[in-house]
Parts: structure tokens; C-alpha cells; sequence
């Protein structure tokens, strides 16, 4: 029963078609428009194989063999279904005539594609904006939740969730073209909560593709398949599919679909803010925009760089255990991490109730696909400050055309661009700017020694609490500094609070959510109980350690200026 | 056909002028200053405006000039301009190349980097050799090979733009550190260890920043080292060999007579390396002997007496 949901998300009745609005954003339309958008992915991925012979081979075969290995390895009820069909696929082949490869081609696409497939129901949309909030600050505050119901002002939830940036831009260049947010990723909450971000705008939702793994769970696939999840099964490693992938977003990204992508792939299991960024969804909205102007359609696309910042992350520990693991071979998917645990859920927004701004989403300047900055009009904009007509980067000889090459030198320019936007719009939150100084201090105590030895020193590192305030404070007048500059930004609270209620709210936060504790106030001094902890909190400003530091701290920072850097822990 | 445009009209200028020219390609040639060149073909402009209808426009000017120019000119330029570079800078202590400078001032994404055994003497005369075209866009590579290749003028390509402009900024080094070590007697055994493990250092800097260690091993790299090495009249040779002399770094650079980008870039690459933890010590040393802090007696045996291991 519950395969058959999370395969086959429920989707309900229409008595009578829902007929969208005319300032109605593209993605209320979806539904009418679905059977068009799989038929026109199944037709270019095919098309894009057909014409040769030899390639349309090796594609199926690499297919198959692909689905063989991960049906074979997965010994479940999809793999009594399918491995028969792959298996006669390979063995058949070499024997079969064009038009059969070419079929066999189109069916596998067709199946693909239906998988991916989402929906999107304006019921369970406006169910999901007007009820999940509310039970959301229910679960946060118990006694609150009868109030919350019938409360028709805003929910708990927007205390939490601060967004800040230029919004009042994205409503006007949302009505030029598509948006498409790419955000920072930390958690499993983040599509939730940037959902939740934009309908506290009065933003459009987004299409976004979510890890089959999401599915799992019946009641969150009912509402993630409903509000316009496309399903991505990072299990599935054929590059046909991954074509698929591509091409479905490239279609909704022209069609006007606001979209969501995670360009740092899966969550920063360090904390790190990403650097590396994987560009193949970016790079299907670049070439949206080029399908567009060769067909002459005016629609534009604009990119939105967006941080989302937590001052306490749910999934921390299975991911910065992850990380650690990652030197000896890393689990890709984790399948078992607090984001499927109830209980976990439930203590996390317990732990949140009451603070301010627990949250923050900034969107950052929108810019166009070759990194350019836009006006309301959806002008692009040179660095002198003159519009100038994107349509100008597809041309070649004065004739718009597309371009797979030119195209991806594009999206990895724009991809330099987000990773620097990713640092200058990150907005430091209290913990993290704590677990940094304490962190900082465990490296000073300790010279010389690797990262993974200073991590089994539990309890070992303590620092006189007023030392500590007093770092803090240093601390945080050198990001203010920064933020001055427009190198970072500041939470609220980070700006505004004393050094010293600085640190008591972060081990307050952190403190009866972790299973462990980051850090135990003793009054005279605090001590660094749990190195990894800290180590995942602080990374957030491992890039802006050195600018930061006091002058006899500087060594210390450095080291932790190398976390991340070639890739690895040393 | 679209002219050629070329700002800047030094002997680097307006080689690229006559290769274009040979090519069978009209020029607009930019100059702040009024030029003379005999050819109805080059038309010679002092408004940055009147490239706008060029394709590809060659930026021939020093490095350090480079961002001012790509400002100006950017103003009047957009998206479907395709911008090429000759210089041999990188920029600031992070080491930033010239394509990103142009990428960052002007609105000008399709940038390429021109480089390899090229001078401007070879170029201006039409006698036989090559290039490499460094840019991620192949546009740019075909434009230039249309706008100054030929029968004599081999123009090679290659993705990887930012290892085409780090080796040609490093070969620039490494010359200085061959006329140098050629002005203190070091003999051909002596140089060609030198120059081998500047070049490893060069790729190593160059993969550190992003670059592909292969194209260290192409035309930009040591192909234009051996071009230097073997005598092509680079002015980083002479500055080298005049340090060598014992000439302070003024002279040194007076003696050569033309802007040697590689003066300025010694120090900022030492210190990126160190940074990085990347040993280099040719480039140290280079740099050193340019701050005045290493004599000739000293600089060679510093290097010779450095720990020896695999390769």
C-alpha cells in the first residue's frame, strides 16, 4: 500500500477543471499542460538520438546496463518488475533493425518521463500555504495550535522565517520571464521552507525536483507530487536519464515555469558554503533562454543566487557525520537521517519556538544567464549600467542560434558567479559565529595537530567564559566590518545582541535539540564538548576565517581557512 | 566579412594589423595617437565607438592597461562581441587572468586569450610560426584563425583559457630566470634543469588555480619557452641577463625597452604559491633577485643547493 503511494503519489479528483487566472503564474496551468510538456521531453530526448545509429546503441546498452546493475543490487518489487525487460533489452540489441532501437528508445524515454512527472493542484497548494504553517507553529508551541487554526493573521512561522532581499524586483521580473532560484542547500527543510519563504512574499511557487528518497514518506510525496515536485532518483545513472532530467527542466524553464534548483547537488554535508557547483540544471535553464530567442519568443529567464541560513540545522549530525566518512568512502543518499524521523521533527521546531529569525532566506540580485545584473524591467545590465539585449549572447553572424559548447561555457561563467554570490549573500547566524570562536580557539590550543585528532578531543578544551564573550565580540565587529563592505551579511539578531546573549543563545539552541552537546556553559568557563559539532556550525565561515581573526589568533584561522580546500580534511 | 578590430598600435598592434590584412581582412585599427601605416585596408580610428562592427577586436595593449581599456571599450559593446587579448598578466594577489578582467568591465562574455611562440616582428613580416588561441568559447578560436591565420600563421586552440594565460604569464618568468642564469654562467645543463622545473611549478601553480596541467605542455607553455629560450628577442631575456649583470631593476627594464609584464608578477606569484602551498622556487627566486634581496653570487646556488628527489 505504501509502494503504492510513494510510486504512484495520490492525486485527487477534479469534479470540475480547475481554469487558472489570467495573472495566475505558469504553474497553475501545469495540469492542463502536463500530457504536452512529457510528450515534448519524450520527443527532443528521442530526436536527439535518432539520427545516429551508432549512438542510439551504445545509449540503450549503457541504459540497460546501468538499470541492471542498481535493479540487481536493489532486490525489491521494481526489480521483479523491470529486470526482465532490461535483461531481454541487452540480449535483443544487436539483433534488432532501426526502427525497433528507436522504439525501444521512445518506450524507455516514455517510462522515464512519466516517472519524473509531477503534478500540481491548486487545492493542495492553497491547503499546504494556509494550514501547514500553522500546524507547523502548532507543533512548536502546543498550547498555541487552536489559536493558530482559526488564526488568520500571520502564523508563528513568519517570526521564524525571516526572508530579507530585493523581493519587490522578483515580483515584477517574475511577470517577465521565469525566475529560477538556486539556494544554498543545508537540509532537507530547505524546499520547504523556501516554499514557504515565497508564498510569505506572495511569490510564485516554484517546480523543483526532489530525491525519489523524498518519496518515500506517503504524506510528504502527497504534497511534494502535488505542489509541482518533479521525482529525480539519483539511483538511476544512465546518462539517458540524466538527458531526461535535463531536458524536462529545460522545457518548463521555457515555458515560464519558476523553477528551483540546488546547484550544490546534495546538502553540504560539511556546513561549507558550496564552491563546487554541479551546473547541469543551470546549464538546462541557460539553454532555455537560447531555445527561446532562436524561436524568437521574448520570454526571459533570470537567475536568483539565494542563501538559506539556520541558526540550528535538523539533519547536522548524520550529515557532518557523513562528511567526516566521506575520506573512506561516502554513503551518497543518506536514507535514515533525522528528516525522516517524526520525533526529530518535532523537537527541532520545539527547539525553534521562541526564537526570532530562527531562519533566514535572502534572495539575492537577480541576474540574467550570462551573470549580468538586471533591472525591474528585465533589462540586462552591463557593468557601466546600460541595458543591453541578452538575446546579444546567443547571437552568432547577427542570428540568434543554439550552441551546446557556448552554452556550457556560459553556465560554468555563471556558475564562478553564484559560488561568489553564495558568499557574499550568506547572512552569519548567532551559532555559527560561536561554534567558530570556540573552534578557533580548540586549533590554537592545540598546534599542530591534524583536524580528525583535534575531533576526538571531547571536553578537553576549555576557554574562560568572559575570554570567550570577549572573542565573540572581536569577533563579530570584524564581520560587521565585512557586512559594511557588502562581503557578508548579518542575521538581526547577530547585529543586534550583546556578545554575551550572543553566546547563551546558541547553546541554548543547540542544547535539547543535538543528541550531543555542542558546547557546556559552566559559568566560569565553556567547554568545547563535541569538536564535530562546532566543526559543522563554524564551517559556514571557514572562507572568511583570516578576515575575521584577532592578530593572535591568525595562525589558528588559517588552518581553518584550508577546511575544505583541495577537497578534503587533513 | 566584419573588419578586424585591434586596440592598441604598438609593434604587438599593428603586427596583428598586417597578419589581418594578409588574411584578406579590412582592420580598424584604434590608436590615441595618429598613425602612418600605408595600407587603405587598415583604417586607423581614435574613438573606441567605431569597433563596434569589428569581429573578433584584438586588445594589444600592456596588462595592466588591459581593464581600463575593456571599460571604455566595453560601453560600447554587448553580448555578441567576441574580445581577445595579447597580454601576459595576471592581475592582483589571487592571480586573476585578463579574460576574467574583460569578462568583469565589459559585458563581453565570448573572451579569448591570444599566446604561444608569437612576436610581434614574426608577425608584422609574415614568416612562418603559430599560436594558441585560449578560450572556453570555439567561436573565439575560429574568429581569430579567420581574422590572422593562414598558410604562415598556424592558430592552434584550446578550452582551457585559463591554463593558456597562466603558462604564458609564467613562461614570461621563466625567461627572465634562463637570461639570468645565462648572465652568471650557468651552462646548458644548468638551464635546461631550471627551465624544466619552472615549468613543473608553473603547472602546478596553474592546476592549483584551475588550469590543466597538459596545457603547460602545449604552445603556450613550452612551446613558447623554447621560442624564448632559443632566442626570439623577448625582452623578459634581456631584463633577465641584464639582472644578471648585476643592473638594478630599472635598468634592467630600461635596457629592455618595452613593458615586461612578468616584473610585477614574480612577487605576487611567490606569494600565491606559498599561500597555496605550492613550492616554487624558480619563482621565488626570480622574485627575490627583482625585490634586490638575493645577489647574482647567491641566487643560482640557492636553487642548486635545494633537496633533490623524484622528478
Amino acid at each position: 500500500m505504501l509502494r503504492r503511494f510513494s510510486e504512484n503519489p495520490l492525486r485527487l479528483p477534479h469534479l470540475s477543471p480547475y481554469v487558472p487566472g489570467p495573472d495566475d503564474p505558469a504553474i497553475f496551468w501545469f495540469n492542463s499542460e502536463r500530457k504536452d510538456i512529457v510528450a515534448e521531453v519524450e520527443r527532443r530526448v528521442a530526436a536527439a538520438h535518432a539520427h545516429d545509429r551508432k549512438a542510439l546503441e551504445v545509449t540503450l546498452n549503457e541504459a540497460a546496463y546501468h538499470e541492471i546493475k542498481r535493479l540487481e543490487r536493489q532486490r525489491d518489487n521494481e526489480s521483479r518488475e523491470s529486470l526482465g525487460y532490461w535483461r531481454g533489452l541487452i540480449r535483443r540489441i544487436a539483433r534488432m533493425s532501426d526502427a525497433e532501437k528507436r522504439k525501444a528508445l521512445e518506450r524507455t524515454v516514455h517510462h522515464m518521463a512519466k516517472d519524473v512527472a509531477g503534478n500540481f493542484d491548486t487545492r493542495v497548494y492553497q491547503l499546504s500555504t494556509k494550514v501547514i504553517p500553522k500546524l507547523l507553529a502548532g507543533v512548536m508551541r502546543p498550547s498555541k495550535l487552536p489559536r493558530e487554526l482559526f488564526n488568520n493573521g500571520a502564523p508563528l512561522i513568519s517570526e521564524l522565517l525571516q526572508v530579507e532581499g530585493s523581493i519587490e524586483k522578483l515580483h515584477a521580473l517574475s511577470k517577465k520571464g521565469a525566475l529560477v532560484y538556486v539556494p544554498t542547500h543545508a537540509s532537507n527543510l530547505d524546499s520547504i521552507v523556501l516554499g514557504q519563504a515565497l508564498e510569505q512574499c506572495s511569490l510564485s511557487p516554484v517546480i523543483y525536483g526532489a530525491g525519489k528518497n523524498l518519496f518515500s514518506n506517503p504524506i510528504i510525496s502527497f504534497f511534494m507530487h502535488n505542489l509541482g515536485a518533479y521525482r529525480v532518483d539519483r539511483r538511476i545513472k544512465s546518462a539517458l536519464y540524466k538527458e531526461l532530467l535535463k531536458t524536462w527542466s529545460c522545457v518548463m524553464v521555457e515555458r515560464g515555469y519558476h523553477s528551483l534548483f540546488f546547484p550544490g547537488g546534495t546538502r553540504s554535508r560539511s556546513g561549507l558554503i558550496e564552491n563546487h557547483l554541479k551546473l547541469g540544471l543551470v546549464g538546462s535553464a541557460v539553454e532555455a533562454f537560447s531555445q527561446n530567442c532562436v524561436r524568437g519568443v521574448a520570454r526571459r529567464v533570470f537567475f536568483v543566487p539565494t542563501t538559506i541560513n539556520y541558526a540550528l540545522v535538523l539533519e547536522a549530525e548524520s550529515l557532518v557525520e557523513d562528511w567526516l566518512a566521506e575520506e573512506g568512502g561516502a554513503r551518497y543518499i543518506i536514507e535514515d537521517d533525522e528528516f525522516s524521523r517524526v520525533d526529530r521533527w518535532v523537537s527541532f521546531f520545539r527547539k525553534l519556538a521562541g526564537l526570532d529569525a530562527a531562519c533566514v532566506i535572502r534572495f539575492g540580485e537577480p541576474l540574467d544567464p550570462f551573470g549580468n545584473p538586471v533591472d525591474e524591467e528585465g533589462c540586462s545590465l552591463t557593468p557601466e549600467g546600460h541595458a543591453i539585449d541578452p538575446a546579444s549572447y546567443t547571437l552568432r553572424d547577427d542570428q540568434p542560434v543554439l550552441d551546446g559548447r557556448r552554452d556550457a561555457a556560459y553556465t560554468r561563467a555563471l556558475g564562478e558567479l553564484l559560488a561568489e554570490r553564495f558568499r557574499s549573500e550568506t547572512v552569519v547566524m548567532s551559532t555559527q559565529l560561536v561554534a567558530h570562536v570556540l573552534f578557533r580557539q580548540l586549533v590554537a590550543a592545540t598546534p599542530g595537530l591534524g583536524i580528525f585528532a583535534r575531533l576526538r578531543l571531547r571536553g578537553e578544551v576549555s576557554v574562560p567564559r568572559e575570554e570567550l564573550v570577549k572573542q565573540i565580540g572581536q569577533t563579530r565587529d570584524a564581520l560587521r566590518e565585512l557586512s559594511e563592505r557588502g562581503e557578508i551579511h548579518l542575521s538581526k539578531n547577530l547585529r543586534e545582541a550583546s556578545a554575551s546573549e550572543l553566546l547563551d543563545r546558541a547553546l541554548s539552541i543547540w542544547n535539547g535539540y543535538h543528541s550531543r552537546v555542542a558546547a557546556r556553559d559552566l559559568g566560569v568557563e565553556v567547554t568545547a564538548e563535541d569538536p564535530t559539532l562546532l566543526l559543522y556550525y563554524q564551517n559556514r565561515l571557514v572562507a572568511f576565517a583570516e578576515a575575521i581573526a584577532p592578530p593572535e589568533q591568525l595562525e589558528a584561522a588559517r588552518e581553518i581557512g584550508q577546511i575544505g580546500v583541495k577537497g578534503g580534511l587533513r | 566579412m566584419k573588419p578586424v578590430g585591434i586596440v592598441g598600435a604598438g609593434a604587438f598592434g599593428k603586427g596583428l594589423a598586417r597578419a589581418a590584412r594578409r588574411a584578406g581582412n579590412s582592420v580598424v585599427l584604434f590608436s590615441r595617437f595618429p598613425q602612418e601605416l600605408g595600407d587603405a585596408g587598415i583604417e586607423v580610428v581614435d574613438d573606441l565607438a567605431a569597433l563596434t562592427r569589428s569581429a573578433p577586436i584584438f586588445i594589444a595593449v600592456p596588462s595592466i592597461f588591459v581593464g581600463e581599456v575593456g571599460r571604455e571599450l566595453g560601453a560600447h559593446l554587448d553580448g555578441r562581441h567576441l574580445l581577445v587579448h595579447v597580454s601576459r598578466g595576471l592581475v592582483g594577489a589571487e592571480l586573476r587572468t585578463l579574460s576574467r578582467v574583460l569578462r568583469e568591465v565589459s559585458p563581453v562574455r565570448r573572451v579569448g586569450a591570444l599566446a604561444g611562440p608569437l612576436d610581434a616582428a614574426a608577425l608584422a613580416e609574415g614568416l612562418p610560426g603559430g599560436a594558441i588561441v585560449g578560450s572556453a568559447f570555439p567561436e573565439v578560436a575560429a574568429a581569430v584563425r579567420a581574422a590572422i591565420g593562414g598558410s604562415s600563421l598556424r592558430i592552434y586552440e584550446s578550452s582551457d583559457s585559463l591554463g593558456v594565460e597562466v603558462a604564458s604569464a609564467i613562461v614570461g618568468l621563466a625567461a627572465i630566470a634562463v637570461g639570468y642564469a645565462r648572465a652568471v654562467g650557468a651552462g646548458p645543463s644548468a638551464l635546461a634543469v631550471m627551465v624544466t622545473r619552472a615549468m613543473h611549478e608553473a603547472a602546478a601553480v596553474g592546476t592549483e588555480l584551475g588550469a590543466k596541467r597538459e596545457t603547460f605542455w602545449g604552445l603556450a607553455g613550452l612551446g613558447d619557452l623554447v621560442a624564448a629560450t632559443l632566442g626570439d628577442g623577448r625582452p623578459e631575456l634581456a631584463v633577465g641577463e641584464a639582472l644578471g649583470q648585476g643592473k638594478d631593476v630599472e635598468a634592467a627594464a630600461k635596457i629592455a625597452g618595452a613593458n615586461v609584464e612578468s616584473l610585477g608578477l614574480a612577487g605576487r606569484m611567490a606569494d600565491y604559491a606559498q599561500r597555496v602551498s605550492v613550492p616554487a622556487p624558480v619563482t621565488s627566486t626570480v622574485a627575490r633577485v627583482i625585490a634586490g634581496e638575493l645577489d647574482t653570487q647567491h641566487a643560482l646556488a640557492a636553487l642548486m643547493a635545494r633537496d633533490v628527489g623524484k622528478e
